[in-house]
């Protein structure tokens, strides 16, 4: 910014079509004002927080949107984590059906997992948040009540994190993006109530009395995450 | 329920649409009966040139026009479940669980045509006056799951297709995460209404999954898993480039199904498409 105030007296050579000659004085003020430009973009989304991982285990998911991304991307990390288990050692009981389907699931969440870290790659590869290790130590895999009931928080979760995160994101393509994968976290969601109990798909306990399915703020999310990933995670600038 | 929407707009531009089209009914009769001899996937019904009229202007700039769609959409949904469940012809089939399942989606629906007259207000475009004639959509337990399956993804669709508008438009008190909630309800029907179909009642159509996989229609209207305008923003469901990443089958580091991939995002539809796919099924 103080380079181009500086620059404040060639203001009517600045505004001069870019089509006119560029004497070589004048390119050096655009090659400044661009460099200004780019360390305000810079200093805005980097903050103090460029370390993602501190000292102490604890992750930082950023501000701004790519903190929107890297929190997708960690909620995803965790679903597709969960979901290779289950396919891995299938509980006992399972059915062909349920197989199939958990399987198809366990695609999804890697898919949307491998792409939120590849956006990220594109986006801010200074900033993306590392592998992070789950802890599904309270889940007895082998039994399907336990799997199909850690499953619907994880789905819930999800589809409450993406409908509280939309109005967080700045770029119209992100939100579309993330419009596209919440309605398929809201189908597993249901698929998933509905093994556990017959017809819960959207029962009262996700949809209340106006029809609206939840909505939660990234603090809620973490908090209730958070028991199932051995890094402590820090989404305080997440949309920020 | 972007079908509503369209529906609403369309009243706004012709306010005597509802009048007009009733007076046609007579005309739209003798396209009943000859549709009635083809399956219901081929049975348009033609609302005529008031719609295409209206196409013209369909733009939805204010946070008020989304939301007059999006009650019209509502309305007809409503109105689908409710004369379903009233139908003489599914008594029979549509009982127990598959009955409960049902009026809790109504209920859901009712509870959004309340939610979004009482945030319209005055401005709230009033009901149409004759109703919804949705054909022969409840003949068989089969046909009536088959057009909910259609609404319901059209309805995901169509939410996710004004989420851009509504940010762009300031997002007034908070309308995007509403809309955002509504819709991911209207997802979990959708995924409930397809294991319906997929359950023995419906006839074993096992390859039908809770989310959608490719572009498959699964016996619906083949146009509401295909690609809206422009084809780049609102591509067909079976779509695997997502974010600027032209094929995520082999792109993410991994090897993906397409079927994967394809199902791992739903897509979203513009107002035109879905007005579209609202005439070929549904009489004012």
């Amino acid at each position: 910014m103080s380079n181009i105030t500086q620059k404040g007296g060639d203001e009517a050579e600045f505004a001069k079509p870019l089509y006119t000659p560029i004497k070589r004085r004048s390119f050096f003020m655009y090659a400044g004002a661009t460099a200004g430009a780019t360390a305000l973009l810079l200093s805005g989304c980097d903050d103090d927080d460029d370390n993602v991982t501190m000292n102490n285990g604890t992750v930082s998911l950023g501000s701004g949107d790519v903190g929107v991304l890297n929190y997708a991307y960690a909620l995803e990390q965790l679903e597709a984590a969960f979901y290779a288990q289950v396919v891995a050692t299938p509980y006992s009981g399972i059915t062909a059906d349920e197989r199939t389907a958990l399987t198809a699931i366990s695609k999804h969440e890697a898919i949307h997992r491998d792409f939120f870290k590849a956006a990220l790659t594109a986006a801010a590869p200074g900033q993306i948040i590392p592998g992070l290790n789950p802890d599904f130590s309270k889940v007895n895999f082998s039994d399907r009540n336990s799997v199909l009931t850690t499953a619907r928080t994880f789905e819930d979760l999800g589809v409450a994190a993406y409908n509280g995160a939309g109005s967080l994101i700045k770029t119209n393509d992100y939100l579309l993006i993330a419009g596209k994968i919440v309605s398929v976290e809201a189908r597993h969601a249901a698929y998933i109530r509905d093994l556990l109990v017959p017809g819960s798909f959207s029962g009262s306990d996700v949809v209340n009395a106006q029809g609206l399915d939840q909505a939660l703020t990234v603090t809620q999310v973490l908090t209730a995450a958070q028991p199932f990933i051995k890094e402590t995670l820090n989404g305080d600038n997440v949309g920020k | 329920m972007n079908l509503f929407k369209i529906i609403s707009e369309l009243e706004k531009v012709d306010p005597e649409i509802m009048d007009r089209l009733t007076h046609r009914r007579s005309a739209l009769t003798a396209l009943g009966d000859l549709s009635k001899k083809m399956a219901m996937a081929a049975a348009p019904i033609a609302i005529g040139s008031a719609f295409n009229k209206a196409l013209g202007q369909n733009t939805l700039t204010t946070v008020t026009d989304v939301l007059n769609y999006a009650l019209l959409l509502e309305r007809l949904e409503y109105s689908f479940y409710d004369q379903a469940l009233k139908a003489a012809t599914l008594t029979v089939p549509l009982t127990g669980a598959a009955r409960t399942a049902i009026e809790t989606i109504r209920a859901h629906e009712m509870a959004h045509v309340t939610l979004l007259t009482s945030a319209l207000g005055s401005a709230a475009s009033p009901a149409p006056a004759n109703g919804f004639n949705f054909g022969t959509a409840f003949s068989t337990y089969d046909t009536f799951l088959t057009f909910a399956q259609a609404f319901e993804d059209t309805g995901v669709r169509a939410y996710k297709g004004q989420a851009v508008a509504i940010k762009t438009a300031g997002n007034p008190n908070n309308v995007l995460q509403t809309a955002l909630q509504i819709h991911s309800v209207e997802a979990r029907h959708a995924a409930h209404i397809r294991y319906m179909r997929r359950g023995a009642t419906a006839g074993n159509q096992t390859t039908i999954m809770p989310w959608i996989v490719n572009a498959d229609a699964n016996g619906a209207p083949a146009p509401v898993y295909g690609a809206g305008n422009p084809v780049a923003t609102f591509p067909a469901e079976g779509n695997v480039a997502q974010g600027g990443i032209t094929n995520l089958t082999t792109a993410l580091g991994a090897t993906y199904d397409a079927a994967d991939v394809s199902a791992a995002f739903d897509e979203g539809l513009d107002s035109t498409t879905v007005t579209n796919i609202a005439k070929s099924v549904v009489v004012f």
